[in-house]
């Protein structure tokens, strides 16, 4: 086969002048030129026959009738394919050596053509032309070649370029080109796609902003004004719940800016809400207090930079605020706040501090009861530095209506029955978040001395059980509270996960009792990972007769007995239902969820299906 | 006219006169124009609007409400689409839009 193939190989090659150095070298490494072009040849054919066979098949698609015209137009329909294939094939191949010969003709006349002729006139002038032609086709693939701006030589690729001379261009050249005419294309593109796109409703859904239809044109308008904040000079005279909107939406992407700041500072303005103050620096803050001269309620979230020398400028400033809200202040010093609270203290009606690691603790919490006669509402959350003596201390402030306690360090169970047994005829709130050490008597406390409580949250507890939490809800003289948290009140034994023998947590008799006192008054209820509540229990206080009218956020996550049939019976017993929360419910399968009412976290990638839509 | 039933367009008028009819059905989205329309008012009596399917109104221009019909007919057509493309709010009009969307209450999903 070889020595045949060979020996064509020689016949056909033609008679040729001397042969150069290189084609010698190689000659001599057993690599032919004649070979390689040869190869060339044969490639660039095949891709051609290829390309014109696509092309021809494609019309003939388009046109079905004129395919039966060729000469075996009788075959039946696979052979008829077949057939007008090669025919198409031959017939670009014949294109093809016609349009060579023409083109060689053309470089025959050039003058360029002539000038070489006359350089090396012995040889032959086919030999010439064809080489000319050579090189003026574009390089293969795979194959080597400079880069027409940066000249570096680079592999060629089906992808590569074409400069704007005609030569084929490196990656990167390639790349600098698409940069500098890319965003026509790209802004086309965007055009054409259409909808929001299921990522987008998956996180509208986890943001619990999610509806059937297009979004309210409040909430068009305000998202667009929030992203082109740094066009708006001044917000005119909107109403305050507006601009309230739109500082919340501005907090989503961190757009408060100090520029942007100035928006909001109106100075008739009683609130100011700088929900994302991290951007702003300590004279932005003190800018609040000069351009804000009736300010009452001040919040401000990551407030890093809120830092002594601004509350001593508030100090000194004669606004008396009703109500102060600092999240992550942490390089304001408690002595500072001491002398803030000694200063304006007597005003103060609501604190709220959030993340803090040194500077609020037990000293500053044992004052507030001298310094701050009319403070109702207090909220500690994440502090590193409160322990038990002040919670202690918090059952000498008979003012007290509402208590939020987030704290960090281990807290036991006297204090608190001493906070509930001192003040907790007056409480509104009480909300005590990772406690794990809470027991039973802190449930019984409540029992006995609360009696205008309507929001109750206790976390994380591991000691409290099932009958305490019965005993609290069981003939309670409180009316039925609108918000309950028991997160992750139950038995932790990673040995013994599903039983239970001592009953720890909230189970199913004390989420009986729960709903049969709180049930009509309750809009939120989260009993997320309280394992124990049972099957039965849930399908009892779901059943068909009963009805929560008021109920609009539940929260069931990582409640392992919750089926299809409790969430459709969940969904029938509280018609205003908006969010249902069922992460982990692995029971959860395919139930339909009513109109206008979100379903989060079906552990299935089809997520929620709404009745009605499902194709 | 006031025993038949309504048509099934109304006629919104901006404050340089210009005239926009829309139909019933998507303008009632608004619950300000809702009431408008109320067939029976609180005293058993309608308004005139309701009688006539005009409403003015002499705080919103031309321009404006021309971008809320749009809206209107906008949130018509995608009422019952899950997976809706947000309207262009033109950013020179954003906040008159504001304004007119506070005044006309569209600020709630219904």
């Amino acid at each position: 086969m070889y020595v045949q193939s060979a020996r064509q190989n020689r016949a056909a090659r033609s008679i040729r002048g001397p042969q150069s150095a290189l084609t010698d070298f190689l000659a001599s490494q057993n690599i032919s030129a004649h070979q390689i072009r040869a190869d060339a040849d044969a490639r660039r054919q095949a891709a051609a026959a290829a390309a014109a066979a696509a092309g021809e098949q494609a019309t003939n698609s388009a046109e079905p009738g004129s395919e039966g015209n060729d000469e075996d137009g009788d075959a039946d329909e696979d052979g008829d394919e077949v057939a007008s294939a090669a025919t198409t094939a031959r017939r670009a191949q014949e294109e093809k050596r016609k349009k060579q010969a023409q083109a060689i003709e053309k470089i025959k006349k050039s003058k360029a053509y002539q000038k070489r002729k006359k350089d090396a006139d012995e040889s032959d002038s086919d030999d010439i032309a064809d080489a000319m032609f050579r090189e003026k086709l574009p390089p293969l693939p795979g194959q080597m070649e400079n880069c027409e701006i940066c000249e570096k030589r680079f592999t060629v690729t089906p992808y590569s370029r074409a400069g704007p001379n005609g030569g084929l261009l490196c990656t990167k050249c390639a790349k600098d080109l698409a940069k500098d005419d890319g965003p026509a294309k790209k802004k086309k593109k965007k055009v054409a796609g259409q909808g929001a796109g299921r990522r987008k409703v998956q996180s509208r859904i986890l943001d619990g902003t999610y509806s059937v239809g297009a979004k309210s044109m409040m909430t068009l308008c305000i998202e667009t004004l929030a992203k082109n904040i740094d066009l708006a000079v001044e917000l005119g005279d909107l109403p305050a719940p507006l601009v309230d909107k739109i500082a919340r939406q501005l907090s989503k992407r961190r757009l408060l800016t100090p520029q942007s700041l100035d928006l909001f500072l109106q100075p008739q303005c009683e609130d100011v809400n700088v929900y994302d103050g991290s951007r702003l620096s300590s004279y932005d803050y003190i800018r609040i207090f000069q351009q804000v001269t009736k300010l009452k309620n001040l919040k401000i979230r990551n407030a890093i930079q809120f830092k002594d020398d601004v509350m001593a400028y508030l100090i000194t400033r004669n606004i008396n605020l009703d109500g102060i809200h600092l999240h992550g202040a942490n390089l304001l010093t408690e002595d500072c706040w001491r002398t803030y609270l000694e200063a304006k203290g007597e005003h103060l009606k609501t604190i709220k501090v959030y993340y803090t690691d040194k500077h609020f603790g037990d000293d500053l919490v044992a004052s507030l009861r001298d310094l701050c006669p009319s403070l109702k509402r207090l909220k500690i959350s994440n502090n590193q530095k409160v322990s038990d003596k002040g919670v202690e201390h918090l059952a000498n402030i008979s003012t007290l209506e509402h208590v939020s306690l987030d704290l960090r360090t281990f807290t036991s169970t006297e204090p608190y029955l001493k906070l509930i047994n001192s003040i907790g005829s007056n409480l509104r709130t009480l909300s005590v978040k990772q406690v794990m050490d809470l027991d039973d008597r802190v449930l019984d406390a409540i029992h006995e001395n609360c009696r205008s409580l309507s929001k109750l949250r206790i976390t994380d507890s591991e000691v409290m059980t099932d009958p305490g939490f019965a005993r609290l809800f069981k003939n309670w003289g409180n009316k039925p509270l609108t918000f309950i948290d028991f997160q992750r009140c139950r038995q932790v034994d990673a040995a013994n996960p599903r039983e239970n023998p001592h009953l720890v947590g909230l189970c199913s008799d004390g989420f009986r009792a729960l709903m049969e006192h709180s049930g009509k008054g309750l809009k939120h209820l989260n009993v997320h990972a309280c394992r124990h509540i049972s099957q039965a229990a849930f399908e009892d206080v779901f059943s068909a007769e009963k009805e929560y009218p008021e109920m609009t956020h539940l929260e069931v996550s990582f409640c392992e007995d919750i089926t299809d049939f409790i969430v459709g019976s969940i969904f029938r017993s509280c018609p205003n239902m908006k969010e249902l929360n069922v992460f982990g419910c692995m029971k959860v399968k395919s139930v339909r969820v009513p109109r206008g009412k979100i379903l989060v976290g079906v552990p299935n990638a089809r997520g929620m299906i709404i009745e009605g839509f499902e194709d | 006219m006031d025993d038949s039933a309504p048509s099934r367009y109304i006629t919104l008028v901006s404050s340089d006169d210009f005239e926009f009819v829309v139909l019933r059905d998507a303008a009632m989205i608004s619950p300000m124009i809702k009431s408008m329309l109320e067939r029976r008012g609180p005293a058993g009596m309608s308004l005139l609007e309701a009688q006539t399917g005009r409403c003015a109104f002499p705080e919103i221009t031309g321009q404006v409400l021309e971008k809320v019909v749009e809206y209107f007919h906008y949130w018509y057509k995608n009422r019952n689409r899950e997976d809706v493309p947000d309207m262009d709010i033109p950013v020179e009009l954003c906040l008159e839009l504001l304004m007119a969307a506070d005044y006309l209450q569209l600020d709630s999903k219904s």
